[in-house]
């Protein structure tokens, strides 16, 4: 299966970078799971980022630090953090398995949302103010209408839908700044479940914006 | 212990590479000072340029330089070079660091390997290509396309604070970062 739309240079920069909020960074991690291509573009702005470590202008350190890590080196080591016990990822609807990238999410039960839209929040131990989509779409219907004032990602995990830009299927990311005005649409072929975050600010727009608002407060 | 100590020259990528592989193998404290005096200071310029203060950034440039010590085993230099995987190590725990900050729980253990390529085998291609073609990518962009590049790196909101940096206006810098990035993506695909 090829992938046809992927994040773009910057988000794939900024997420070398490490510079990229944690939702969004999750939909990233997941899109990279499953692609090559951006996989190496992560690299190689991974490589950038060694380059500019080598050539910044170096800040001395406090005068002790060498020392005081070189005893503290010796100390021995905390014992190994016993390894997390590994859940079962949970299963989506259609049966496929909850992606590993999410495997330290706590995932919502499924809540309705509209006519023919459920959506389920993924809670991320570490940062509680992540927000974190899942959304579950039936067929030929719109995708929750939701202007935002930074970029939106979608990656698409079973299903597919379309917008003006073209059609989304599995493994397929859709990166969408605010300005652009784009209304995804399910195609007829059946459900689509698919993981969503954005950036910056939520704007109301709609009804199922204004739910999904509410909904991502909660 | 390397030739590296002998000479009192900056050590060259594979040199540092050689050090961190003798940490790996004979826990070589001597190896490791040099590579701490190499990256050290290096590490604290970097975290303070990506705004953490100075203190935050000292304690990151150590506990990364522990990492260092304590994962020397793990370290593969053919799918990075040192100063790569440097890097890596301090971004995750400068992404640990600030989760911490908002005063939430534990540090992922298993953020460093958010992706997941142990099965695909295609990092193990490129290394010493891919750092080769950046390089080579990088001189060929215009002063101020690499300066863009470089300030996107660093900062957090990057277009508006690139645009107050280099005096332009907001929408100007969005078409000049895609611009920028786009000119290294058919560089560094040209070079193929």
């Amino acid at each position: 299966m090829s992938i046809q739309h992927h994040p773009s240079d910057e988000t794939l920069l900024r997420y070398a970078a490490g510079r990229l909020p944690v939702a969004p960074g999750l939909v990233v991690a997941t899109h990279l799971s499953g692609c090559v291509e951006c996989r190496a573009r992560v690299a190689t702005f991974e490589a950038m980022g060694g380059s500019l470590l080598e050539q910044v202008t170096p800040e001395p350190m406090e005068p002790e630090a060498l020392a005081r890590l070189l005893a503290q080196i010796d100390a021995p080591a905390p014992p190994p953090r016993a390894p997390a016990p590994r859940k079962p990822l949970p299963t989506l609807p259609g049966g496929i398995l909850l992606p590993r990238a999410l495997r330290h999410c706590e995932m919502g039960r499924w809540r309705w949302l509209g006519p023919g839209v459920r959506a389920s929040s993924l809670t991320i131990a570490q940062d509680p103010s992540a927000r974190l989509t899942l959304l579950r779409v039936g067929p030929g219907r719109k995708l929750p209408e939701h202007g935002h004032t930074g970029l939106e990602f979608t990656q698409i995990l079973s299903g597919s839908f379309s917008d003006g830009f073209g059609r989304y299927r599995p493994g397929d990311l859709s990166e969408m700044d605010s300005e652009i005005d784009h209304q995804p649409i399910v195609d007829p072929e059946g459900e689509c479940i698919c993981l969503t975050a954005m950036e910056g600010e939520m704007r109301i727009g709609g009804m199922f914006g204004r739910l999904l608002t509410s909904f991502a407060r909660i | 212990m390397t030739d590296v100590a002998l000479g009192g020259a900056m050590p060259n990528g594979e040199e540092l590479d050689r050090l961190i592989q003798l940490i790996a193998s004979e826990r070589d404290k001597q190896a490791f000072a040099l590579l701490y005096k190499h990256f050290a200071p290096r590490l604290k310029a970097f975290l303070l340029r990506q705004g953490l203060a100075a203190s935050v950034a000292e304690e990151l440039a150590q506990e990364t330089m522990l990492s260092v010590w304590r994962k020397a085993s793990y370290f593969d230099p053919q799918r990075a070079g040192a100063a790569t995987w440097i890097f890596t190590i301090a971004r995750n725990l400068r992404i640990d660091h600030l989760r911490r900050d908002r005063s939430v729980s534990t540090p992922d253990p298993e953020s460093e390997d958010t992706v997941d390529d142990g099965e695909t085998g295609e990092a193990f291609v490129l290394r010493a290509e891919r750092e080769e073609r950046l390089r080579t990518a990088m001189k060929s962009l215009s002063p101020e396309q690499a300066a863009i590049v470089r300030l996107s790196f660093f900062n957090d909101k990057p277009h508006s604070e690139i645009a107050s940096e280099l005096g332009l206006p907001l929408g100007t810098v969005k078409s000049r970062v895609r611009l920028a990035l786009g000119k290294l993506r058919t560089l560094l695909e040209g070079q193929l």
